[in-house]
């Protein structure tokens, strides 16, 4: 990590830069429509779904946990969401209610891991799993989309706001608000500070265990907020809706930090950003998902390999003679190859 | 008896410090050996030659009066010589025996390779005949006590037949006096065996109870070596011959006793296992000294002083207000800050910068109402805190991890400047800090008790002794008489390491 701590940021968002060129160029050169301003804007309403679960993601990983049941829980908020506007209870009740679903599981999640200091992973698979069967609860696994064309829940995915899309607007507006948080408050140092260290954290008065609930419970609501907007794309409320978020949120949050040296906002935004131009890519190419998911699998894993300090390490250790280049750190390096 | 180790004109340096200035050493078969010196007198460094961990610069080592070198851990076992550390590392889930041949398991024939235990049991008995020692091999590590695992550990380092030498680093510092018994009569036994045994200790009664002969180490050389009869014949003093004469040069002038209210009080203050009986007062305007050695219960008593043990027996006050603290926050919310003696694991998140660093210890002062953080004005006291403890390189966007280990330690006292408090609690500030950092940060501590009251917690009783202006000792989580407030060096140092008023 020191090479990589050592390169200044312009370097970071140069580099960052040009692997984007280098993805849409492929793509381009693949499928001329790729760089159409309608594909544009589909790509950007794709990732706003996938960046506002990435954010909330990212303050689980700044806490250094792991969250694994959003999609589970992102599920059981698009059946609220669903089942809310099916009952004419409006567009607003509607979002509040799968919101509040989210942030519900996020403070289970929270307090199973740090208060009763249940290991992060399976308890977070456990409470994606009851979320799950609780979105069953609604319709018996059947998709909802009643009411759906006169409630205006389709105008969240229409409409412009700024001049945005409206998908875009929320991210925007959310990525600014997270950002504040992590990087301009008191309360982004104390996540820092519990990731870094838990123990000098608590030997700084930080109570560390009020931001680790604090870090779930962001990413429950964040994610049932992405959920809504997909559900507002497709127009119907599905039970399996979740699903196809897990992948992609950690393999942004992840090719973020290996990109930007730590987790942040604008790395997991960078990352999300990396991550919708290859799947938007691929749907453009009628390449089936299944095959896209795994390329996406792979991106991820190398992605943390290049995070993880001891990998970064042991490349340096390969090719001793050889002094760092400035451009490319190891990082880097592992992402292109 | 025979020679079965030489080493001459051992030097070793570490960059610009000197470890080790011309050790000569020699150990015969079949005897302890007790290593004695206060921390930083050499004789880790020593051992650590000895077992290969570290390459000497200068002289020659004999082993049964053949030279060798010993360029590795590895080389090092196998010209005999068996390293037990202070903690070792044993499987908890498996048994003794399994401990004992762990990486030379015996093999059956075949596909599966599938382990031997018959044969393995065998070898173990086998140890147990030539060492004999009673103990239940087929027990799991993990429900073993203390005393077993050493053992175990012990005869994990004598699997090698050709070991003649072992070294035990502090294997008492752990165990009970009845323990204790049991460990010695295995080393008697390996004495009886003709293994050469070096001992290495804290505890002073110990060396007349089990060793044979003993040399003192005292800034990097060995100063002395005696026959624990002779020594007791000739009335050696110890405590004397550990003592470096120059040691009070490194620290600050005391100043006129301009003594303040108190600060902090402590009633017979214990945790059940970790000390007990603990009083003290601390008043403004002055330095509190504290020595004890590891496994002794400073460490725990900082710990609890700080709000994070929570205390089982008596009370504490600050500022004649009696306290119950939930956790650190509310010690730091009182005004209490701890420099914890790991920095690394317990002080500082090493990768951040100097700014994140010291701010973090007050995130209320770093920020305005709403929660954001004041970028500017942080920035501009944390360069006024990193100029007053003299922070080098003066790079505040560094991380921490990036700077020496002197200068880690000023960050986390920058950090407790930054948090303005009046009761800072020191332990083991200068570990790890080489020598000319060290003056420094004494200096920094003295300027801090002028306003606010400062415990010193240490194992380095020079350390104590010169920076304090009052000393108590503990040893073995009690309060030791340490000959009054105002204890010599050699009352203090016996207080710690014997547990007993000296003479």
């Amino acid at each position: 990590m020191k090479p990589l701590a050592k390169n200044p940021i312009i370097l970071r968002i140069l580099a960052f830069v040009v692997l984007l060129a280098v993805v849409a160029a492929i793509f381009q050169s693949l499928t001329p429509a790729y760089l159409s301003g309608n594909n544009i804007h589909a790509l950007l309403r794709h990732m706003a779904v996938q960046g506002l679960a990435a954010l909330g993601l990212t303050f689980v990983i700044v806490v250094r946990q792991f969250d694994l049941s959003f999609p589970g829980v992102a599920s059981l908020g698009a059946m609220t969401l669903g089942w809310l506007i099916a009952s004419k209870f409006g567009v607003g009740v509607g979002i509040g209610g799968a919101v509040a679903v989210g942030l519900a599981c996020g403070l289970v999640n929270g307090i199973a891991v740090a208060y009763l200091r249940l290991p992060d992973i399976v308890a977070t698979i456990a409470t994606g799993g009851v979320a799950v069967g609780l979105s069953y609860f609604y319709s018996n696994g059947a998709s909802i989309s009643k009411n759906f064309f006169m409630s205006g829940i389709l105008d969240l995915n229409d409409a412009k706001y700024f001049g945005l899309d409206a998908p875009v607007a929320i991210l925007a507006l959310t990525a600014a608000i997270a950002a504040l948080v992590l990087h301009g408050s008191r309360f982004g140092r104390a996540f820092y500070a519990t990731g870094e260290n838990r123990v000098s954290a608590v030997y700084s008065g930080i109570r560390v265990k009020a931001y680790v609930l604090a870090a779930f419970a962001i990413c429950g609501a964040l994610s049932c907020l992405a959920i809504t907007l997909l559900v507002a794309s497709s127009g119907a409320a599905n039970v399996t809706a979740g699903s196809q978020l897990l992948m992609p949120a950690y393999a942004a949050v992840y090719l973020g930090a290996a990109l930007f040296g730590a987790a942040s906002v604008p790395a997991t935004i960078a990352g999300t950003l990396l991550m919708s131009a290859m799947l938007n890519g691929f749907t453009l190419m009628a390449v089936p998902y299944f095959y896209s998911d795994a390329i996406v699998s792979t991106v991820l894993i190398v992605a943390i390999a290049a995070f993880d300090p001891k990998v970064s390490a042991a490349l340096k250790r390969l090719r001793p003679a050889r002094p760092a280049k400035p451009l490319r750190s190891p990082s880097l390096r592992e992402v292109r190859s | 008896m025979a020679r079965v180790l030489r080493m001459l004109g051992i030097h070793k340096r570490f960059g610009p410090v000197k470890a080790l200035g011309g050790v000569d050493f020699e150990l015969e078969a079949g005897e302890i050996h007790a290593l004695l010196g206060v921390n930083g007198a050499g004789k880790s460094t020593l051992i650590k030659i000895l077992s290969g961990v570290y390459t000497h610069d200068e002289g020659t080592i004999e082993i049964d009066g053949q030279p060798v070198e010993l360029g590795s851990p590895r080389a090092a076992i196998e010209a005999g010589v068996a390293t037990v550390q202070q903690h070792p590392e044993l499987v908890p889930d498996c048994t003794g025996i399994e401990n004992i041949f762990l990486g030379h398991e015996g093999r059956k024939p075949g596909l599966f390779a599938r382990i031997d235990r018959t044969a393995m049991r065998a070898a173990a008995q086998k140890l147990l005949q030539r060492f004999p020692i009673e103990i239940d091999l087929g027990a799991r590590i993990g429900d073993m006590p203390a005393v077993d695992r050493e053992i175990v550990a012990i005869l994990h380092a004598l699997r090698n037949e050709n070991t003649r030498i072992l070294i035990l680093d502090e294997p008492t510092s752990t165990l009970t006096e009845r323990e204790k018994a049991s460990l010695f009569q295995l080393m008697r036994s390996l004495r009886a065996a003709g293994i050469a045994i070096i001992y290495i200790t804290h505890r002073l009664e110990e060396v007349f109870e089990i060793a044979d002969r003993f040399t003192v180490f005292r800034g990097g050389r060995n100063v002395a070596t005696f026959t624990s009869q002779e020594a007791t014949e000739r009335g050696v003093s110890i405590p004397e011959l550990l003592l470096d004469e120059k040691a009070g040069d490194l620290f600050p002038e005391r100043d006129g006793k301009a003594v303040g209210d108190v600060l902090l009080a402590a009633r017979g203050l214990g945790r059940s296992g970790l000390f007990s009986g603990v009083d003290f007062e601390l008043r403004r305007g002055e330095i509190l000294g504290i020595f004890g050695l590891v496994g002794s219960g400073v460490d725990e008593l900082s710990k609890t002083l700080f709000g994070a043990i929570r205390p089982d027996e008596g009370t504490m006050q600050v500022k004649g207000k009696e306290v119950r603290f939930r956790g650190p926050h509310d010690a730091l919310k009182a005004g209490i800050f701890l420099v914890p003696g790991d920095r690394r694991t317990e002080g500082l998140a090493m990768t951040q910068d100097v700014v994140f660093n010291t701010t973090v210890a007050h995130l209320g002062r770093a920020s305005r109402l709403g929660g954001l953080l004041k970028f500017g004005r942080n920035r501009l006291d944390t360069e006024a805190l990193a100029r007053d403890v003299g922070l080098q390189p003066f790079e505040l966007d560094r991380p921490v991890s990036a700077f020496s280990g002197g200068n880690q330690q000023k960050i986390v006292i920058a950090k407790g400047l930054f948090r303005a408090s009046d009761i800072y609690i020191f332990v083991e500030p200068t570990v790890g800090v080489d020598i000319g950092a060290r003056a420094k940060l004494y200096t920094l501590i003295r300027e801090l008790s002028r306003r606010a009251g400062v415990i010193v917690m240490s194992s380095d009783c020079d350390e104590v002794h010169g920076l304090a202006d009052r000393v108590m000792a503990l040893y073995k989580g009690r309060p030791v008489e340490t000959g009054g407030w105002n204890a010599s060096r050699d009352q203090l140092l016996s207080a710690g390491i014997m547990g007993a008023r000296a003479a």
